[in-house]
């Protein structure tokens, strides 16, 4: 595996939202609309394989369960259904999800056990799904309180019961999504001891407030980071009552991940992930993961000015309004590739400029210098 | 929220209300005398400051703790004109180097401040704003810019 990044490029539209199989031989990928498209690997690149049509507005998350294979997906058409791959036709089957919201689907993830699912929204809740037995069937329950506004994205404790929520009301909170007679009683963390469902568990400010674009608990589960549109990354410790806000110079983070407990990287409208470091107690942020490249500046022939003018009624070769970066637009994604949660290995970035983009953690973590075991 | 003519959460009973953020962000509100009486009396002690020639410590105790919320108008308009009188006797060659000087919050608070001087250019000399904004987004970065658009604590 190389060090460079290695960028695939779908042209097919914005990319909204991505998911990988447990091997990450098999991607599914929403272009912004209703419909979902699967590849599968082959050599270098991705061919199509199937789609998945069932929403009848735009696809806003997906999620695919490493173990089970499942995949499950949310819309703005206030649905979900999860997806099981039927062994004799090799056809995807979808069953609908019960997810009783009357607005946008906006966010979902697997819990890691993978018996439950947490479906975001814009209804003020969020809400969990699990598998009736008895009536055959996904249905949900609704974490509702304190809840202001949407909620516009989700991630699971390690234990599977804690849910962390960033939200549009410029909080993030962290909830209890005990289901009885799924989940076995958790063992007491720093967040709580008695975890009844719904029970709130903390819930945070970055102080300048902002819509909460992403939220993502460290691979022990000790500590929180969330993501404002205020610049801001938020690293939240209850164990030791630590609270940092860092303010970046850059545009608003939309998705956030952690490589190891000391490492985080996040990405949005700055087009390139950004990595924020502990050294110490002391959370900084470290560096651009994605190494500005300025690309030779070949336009001085008189055809090309001609061009640009005629294009872009420039007619100096100034490439102030180019972007450096690989990705050419928003990320509206990142996450993790491969690696354990402990070490990530490599992730992927999704963004509007329609590429998806894996990256190698390993080789940042070796040319900065600081390798973190 | 001129763009928006018609209230779209007028039959909505639970609706998020601009109070409410008010209210989270900045906690308890004070007496407004109080409010009024500390800004006067950061205005006396910023301008005594800057006939010391002590700019730097001018700029900083002038964006030390500015008026958040509602009731505040008059407060935040006395506040805003001390801030104005720093930055305006400061020398656009200086500025630069101010700038580095001031903590995060500070830079943020000033951004702020320098959008809320634009918004009266006929009280205002904006060419000069403009200086100190160009020279601040050179340090503080896009960032400084998006959290005075994002953040609801207006000065």
């Amino acid at each position: 595996m190389s060090d460079s990044p290695i960028v695939n490029e779908f042209n097919q539209g914005p990319i909204s939202c991505h998911a990988f199989n447990g091997d990450r031989t098999e991607l599914a990928i929403c272009f912004n609309t209703n419909v979902v498209t699967i590849f599968r690997k082959s050599g270098a690149s991705w061919t199509q394989t199937s789609t998945l049509v069932e929403h009848d507005k735009p696809v806003t998350s997906i999620d695919w369960a490493p173990k089970s294979n499942r995949i499950v997906t949310c819309s703005q058409d206030r649905n979900a259904y999860v997806w099981t791959l039927d062994g004799a036709s090799h056809q995807w089957k979808p069953t609908l999800v019960l997810l009783r919201i009357n607005r946008a689907a906006t966010f979902v993830r697997w819990s890691p056990e993978e018996d439950k699912f947490a479906v975001a929204s814009g209804s003020r809740c969020i809400s969990v799904c699990y598998f009736e037995e008895d009536n055959d069937w996904w249905v949900g329950k609704h974490i509702k309180k304190p809840i202001r506004s949407t909620v516009l994205s989700i991630d699971w404790h390690p234990n599977n019961v804690l849910l962390a929520a960033g939200c549009a009301d410029m909080k993030a909170r962290v909830f209890s999504a005990f289901i009885k007679g799924i989940d076995k009683k958790p063992a007491p963390s720093p967040w709580g001891e008695k975890l009844p469902f719904n029970t709130l568990c903390g819930e945070f400010s970055n102080g300048a407030g902002g819509w909460i674009h992403g939220v993502a608990f460290s691979p022990s589960g000790e500590s929180l980071v969330f993501t404002g549109h205020d610049s801001t990354i938020t690293v939240v410790s209850p164990g030791t009552g630590d609270i940092q806000s860092i303010r970046a110079p850059y545009l608003p983070y939309l998705s956030v991940i952690w490589l190891n407990e000391n490492q985080i990287v996040a990405a949005g409208h700055d087009c390139a992930p950004h990595l924020f470091e502990r050294k110490g107690q002391q959370w900084a942020f470290s560096a651009s993961l994605d190494a500005a490249v300025k690309k030779a500046d070949v336009g001085f022939t008189a055809r090309d000015t001609f061009r640009r003018m005629d294009s872009r009624a420039q007619s100096t070769t100034s490439t102030d309004t180019e972007v450096h970066t690989h990705h050419q637009n928003t990320i509206n994604s990142i996450r993790s590739f491969s690696g354990t949660p402990e070490h990530v290995e490599q992730f992927s970035t999704s963004a509007i400029d329609g590429k998806l983009i894996l990256w190698n953690a390993d080789s940042i973590s070796r040319g900065l210098g600081n390798l973190h075991l | 929220m001129a763009f928006r003519k018609i209230d779209i959460d007028a039959l909505e009973e639970d609706a998020f209300g601009e109070d409410e953020i008010d209210f989270q962000e900045i906690g308890e509100l004070r007496p407004v005398a109080d409010v009024d009486a500390q800004v006067n009396s950061r205005a006396q002690e910023v301008r005594s400051l800057l006939q010391r020639g002590n700019t730097s410590g001018a700029l900083s105790t002038s964006l030390q703790n500015p008026p958040y919320g509602a009731p505040f108008h008059a407060a935040k308009a006395r506040n805003t004109q001390t801030v104005m009188e720093v930055l305006n006797s400061i020398k656009v060659s200086d500025v630069p180097q101010l700038v580095k000087s001031l903590s995060p919050e500070e830079q943020d608070v000033l951004m702020k401040y320098l959008y809320a001087g634009m918004a009266a250019p006929e009280q205002n000399n904006s060419g000069h704003l403009l200086a100190w904004h160009e020279k601040l987004t050179e340090v503080a970065g896009q960032g400084c810019i998006v959290r005075v658009i994002t953040d609801r604590r207006t000065v």
